[in-house]
């Protein structure tokens, strides 16, 4: 027989909030039957319609596990798996152990992708978002990456770099300023399209600048140096991803890992705290850093990597980047003001960036 | 002869889900069995059987998807079958090359390529050396393949042949014709373009093939003609109307324009016709180095002067003034502006540069000419000598090369590394037409294929979290100068020798 090929599917306000077709269900369904326990009952946790992806709690006779479709196709899944695997048995992370199948597979194909079983883990709690749980979230990072390195995939499996992206990804950010004054023109007569025209400028400026940062930077040493000992970033790294059980922090949700420079998952954590905190704070800033290089010492280049990284317009490109999707309602009031508040914030950056840019003048920061 | 034709493991043959080479290779066919008998291998595909014999051709199909998987079973087809093949044929992948040979030894081996599949990131040198040796011929869809080719591998030189692809002349009929009226009339009333003057774009929507240029000269072209409509027919990828973010910025800018704004969407191979029978004039915005885009064949036949880019084998397909114009700066909307306002004031011209396209169309690209290019490649290869068992001499024979072409060799790599000025920097200011020819020339000199990205669907998407790993420029720079240096110690030998 041959399977029916899983797709994404449409969203849609009349069906309930975490439908998964009935088809993909049932796919579900058959998945479990190659595992050495019976399913009572089968919830769905979180979906990805656009991208097809889905995940289930599933309670047991043997108690409850997490069974996930994976969304990406099969040999970029079994890099992630291998990697999951890779912390669970060679470097006994805190990850949620992948259960086998009765054959001892760590995964099933089915419709075209994916499958996989893991342990659930019940007593996750999240950690609080003031500066001792976010050092508690930095640490755990650290010790994530330092325990990445040395994964090597399994022969079947795509290498999945991010390595040799970032030039690609400065360029795109930077060329997408063009798309949003195109639009923001377009669409003048939306409200926050003339706050957006009166920074826009100044923001691909900074892009250019990051471009060129990048350019004179050890980056290009660095990825010369090949996926070997390079550790993995998670790419969705934060608060629920990342939660607290007696025995310390765990990481779930695997699935995004590539090689990388890993400082960027702190890149992206820093942006974020800053971001919620309503300004840039260097001293919640140095607390992070030393937190993450306590488990995961930061060399004096991914230092310098984690500082170009952050002078991209992170934020305000993350905020506004879906206007092309609908112009006409997203340019509303409320991005006015998110923009506003953004441009006030980003003023901050440049005086702590070049603070922290003097902590690893002639040393390290310790 | 018995010949094999090995299709890319990507998708089937018929070309039921559609696809550029898979189509090429069944327009070919029916005339190609009359004096053949041809296997084709493709991969499997849940609407085909694995094994049919159909209009007297033999299909054979095996798992595909990934290269790697494919190879294998191509290389467990060869070792199971009982035929020898005399010729096999392998479509735009270097990677399957050494593996057939092996199974092989003693048959023809004919590579057709239609894009950059030789390039660093996508076979190792050694490996792409390797089929270079083992092939008998290389056809190339354009010169400019050709020559990205023979860039990166000078000894494949005298096995490289251009074959022009070709264009359906009945179904792409002629806009003059009756048969076009009556497609052109249907659409134009379904979409309430009677009174304008349509100008068409067909391709992927993707940021390498541009529309967003054309949709951004439209408010300056409007001012000066308010008559026009633009029609934009295509999708993200074949078959696949999924939104990206920059179909997204192309659509949020189209409807703002003040035109009217054709966005058709994904339209089936068998209707396209239709909407160049229902346009005036096309354009082709290509921003990046593009292998040559069929568009321009359909263009052509259907009697449409052409405004295309500067880019790859594009403009090979164009005799500047006469069937299209060629936008030396696919990045700036001016050049647009004025070159398609120049065929809107003179519609006499634009319909004249329409009728010699199609002339030329007629001549050079149609299915006939393309079938007996590639039975006469066939033939020549089938009474060329025997293949030579030791390539690798063959290899060395080639690299016997005078000082003054080492010198040159070196030279054109040197400048193909640093890469002097980009093409429109060389520009002369002058547009009249007699400085034309020389504008090309130094366009062909300079114009290097540059870093264009892969048009991988993961590329567009918004959470762009999906990664695949490419080779950087760095790693391509220190390839070619390796090569520099290789030749360099080459040059030295040879002096040192002489003395």
């Amino acid at each position: 027989m041959i399977d029916q090929i899983i797709e994404p599917w449409e969203e849609d306000g009349t069906l309930e909030e975490l439908y998964v077709p009935e088809y993909i269900k049932n796919i579900g369904l058959e998945v479990a039957k190659y595992y050495d326990f019976t399913v009572e009952k089968m919830t769905v946790m979180a979906i990805k319609p656009e991208k097809g992806g889905a995940i289930w709690k599933i309670d047991t006779d043997k108690g409850p596990f997490s069974l996930k479709l994976l969304h990406r196709r099969p040999s970029h899944s079994k890099f992630s798996l291998g990697a999951q695997e890779y912390l669970v048995h060679d470097q006994k992370s805190r990850v949620p152990a992948i259960i086998p199948t009765r054959d001892g597979e760590k995964y099933v194909e089915k419709g075209g992708k994916l499958w996989f079983v893991a342990d659930w883990i019940e007593t996750l709690y999240q950690l609080p978002q003031d500066l001792e749980g976010t050092k508690k979230l930095c640490n755990a990072l650290g010790e994530f990456h330092n325990l990445t390195k040395g994964y090597v995939p399994p022969a079947d499996a795509d290498i999945v770099s991010r390595l040799h992206r970032w030039p690609r990804t400065y360029e795109r950010m930077e060329k997408k300023m063009n798309w949003f004054r195109d639009i923001a023109t377009a669409y003048s007569e939306m409200p926050a399209s003339a706050v957006i025209l009166s920074v826009i400028d100044m923001f691909q400026r900074q892009a250019q600048e990051a471009i060129n940062s990048l350019e004179n930077s050890p980056y290009y040493e660095i990825v010369s140096r090949g996926t070997k000992d390079a550790g993995l970033v998670h790419q969705d790294y934060g608060w629920s991803n990342a939660q607290m059980a007696e025995d310390g922090v765990w990481i779930i949700d695997l699935d995004g890992v590539a090689y990388d420079i890993t400082i960027r998952d702190l890149r992206k954590l820093i942006v974020q705290c800053m971001h919620t905190n309503g300004q840039w704070d260097i001293h919640w800033i140095r607390e992070m850093v030393q937190a993450y290089h306590e488990a995961n010492p930061i060399s004096d280049e991914e230092f310098e990597m984690l500082l170009i990284d952050l002078s991209l317009p992170n934020l305000f490109y993350k905020n506004v980047k879906y206007m092309v999707y609908s112009p006409a309602t997203f340019l509303n009031e409320e991005l006015e003001k998110e923009v506003q508040f953004i441009i006030k914030l980003e003023e901050q950056k440049w005086s702590v960036l070049e603070e922290l840019a003097q902590d690893r003048k002639g040393g390290t920061t310790e | 002869m018995k010949v094999l034709i090995i299709c890319t493991e990507k998708l089937p043959v018929p070309a039921i889900r559609g696809g550029a080479i898979q189509t090429y290779i069944d327009g070919a066919l029916p005339v190609l069995k009359q004096q053949h008998d041809i296997t084709v291998l493709s991969r499997s595909d849940a609407d085909l059987p694995d094994s049919e014999i159909r209009d007297g051709i033999r299909y054979a199909r095996v798992e595909g998807g990934l290269l790697e998987p494919y190879r294998e079973n191509i290389v467990e087809f060869l070792k199971s079958s009982p035929v020898q093949y005399d010729l096999i044929h392998i479509f735009n992948r270097p990677r399957l090359v050494s593996a057939v040979r092996e199974l092989a030894p003693d048959a023809k081996i004919v590579l057709s390529m239609h894009n950059d599949m030789f390039k660093a990131e996508k076979i190792a040198r050694e490996e792409g050396a390797a089929a270079v040796r083992n092939v008998d011929k290389i056809i190339t869809i354009s010169n400019y393949i050709g020559k990205t080719i023979r860039d990166l591998f000078p000894e494949s030189a005298p096995k490289l042949q251009t074959i022009y692809s070709g264009v359906d002349l009945e179904r792409f009929a002629p806009s003059y014709s009756s048969q076009a009226k009556e497609m052109r009339d249907r659409l134009r009333n379904e979409h309430n373009l009677s009174s304008k003057k349509v100008i068409l774009f067909a391709g992927r929507l993707s940021p390498n093939k541009g529309i967003d240029v054309l949709v951004r000269a439209i408010p300056e072209l409007a001012k000066k003609h308010d008559d026009i409509a633009l029609v934009i027919m295509g999708s993200k990828w074949f078959s696949d109307n999924a939104v990206t973010d920059y179909i997204a910025y192309v659509r949020a800018l189209a409807e703002r324009l003040p035109i009217s704004v054709v966005l058709t969407g994904f339209v089936s191979p068998d209707k396209i016709q239709e909407w160049f029978a229902a346009s005036d004039i096309f354009v082709c915005t290509s921003q990046w180095q593009e292998p040559l885009a069929r568009v321009h064949y359909e263009a052509m036949a259907a009697a449409l002067p052409i405004v295309t880019t500067d880019r790859g084998g594009n403009k090979e397909v164009i005799e500047p003034y006469k069937n299209g114009v060629i936008v030396e700066k696919p990045e700036d909307t001016g050049e647009f502006v004025k070159h398609i306002s120049y065929l809107l004031s003179n519609p006499e011209l634009g319909a004249q540069m329409g009728r010699y396209g199609r002339s030329l169309a007629e001549k050079y690209y149609s299915w006939d000419r393309v079938v007996q290019d590639i039975s006469s490649v066939w033939d020549q290869v089938e009474h060329a000598e025997e293949y030579t068992a030791e390539p690798v001499l063959e290899a060395n024979k080639e690299s016997y090369l005078t000082p003054e072409e080492t010198f040159a060799e070196v030279a054109n790599t040197i400048e193909d590394v640093i890469k002097l000025q980009p093409a429109d920097e060389l520009q002369l200011p002058a547009n009249e037409e007699s400085s034309l020819n020389t504008k090309h020339i130094v366009a062909d000199v300079y114009n290097m294929p540059e870093n264009e990205e892969l048009e991988s669907a993961d590329e567009l998407q918004v959470s762009a979290n999906d990664e695949v790993q490419s080779e950087s420029k760095r790693e391509k720079d220190l390839n070619r100068l390796k090569d520099i240096c290789l030749l360099l110690l080459l040059y030295y030998l040879q002096e040192k020798r002489r003395i």
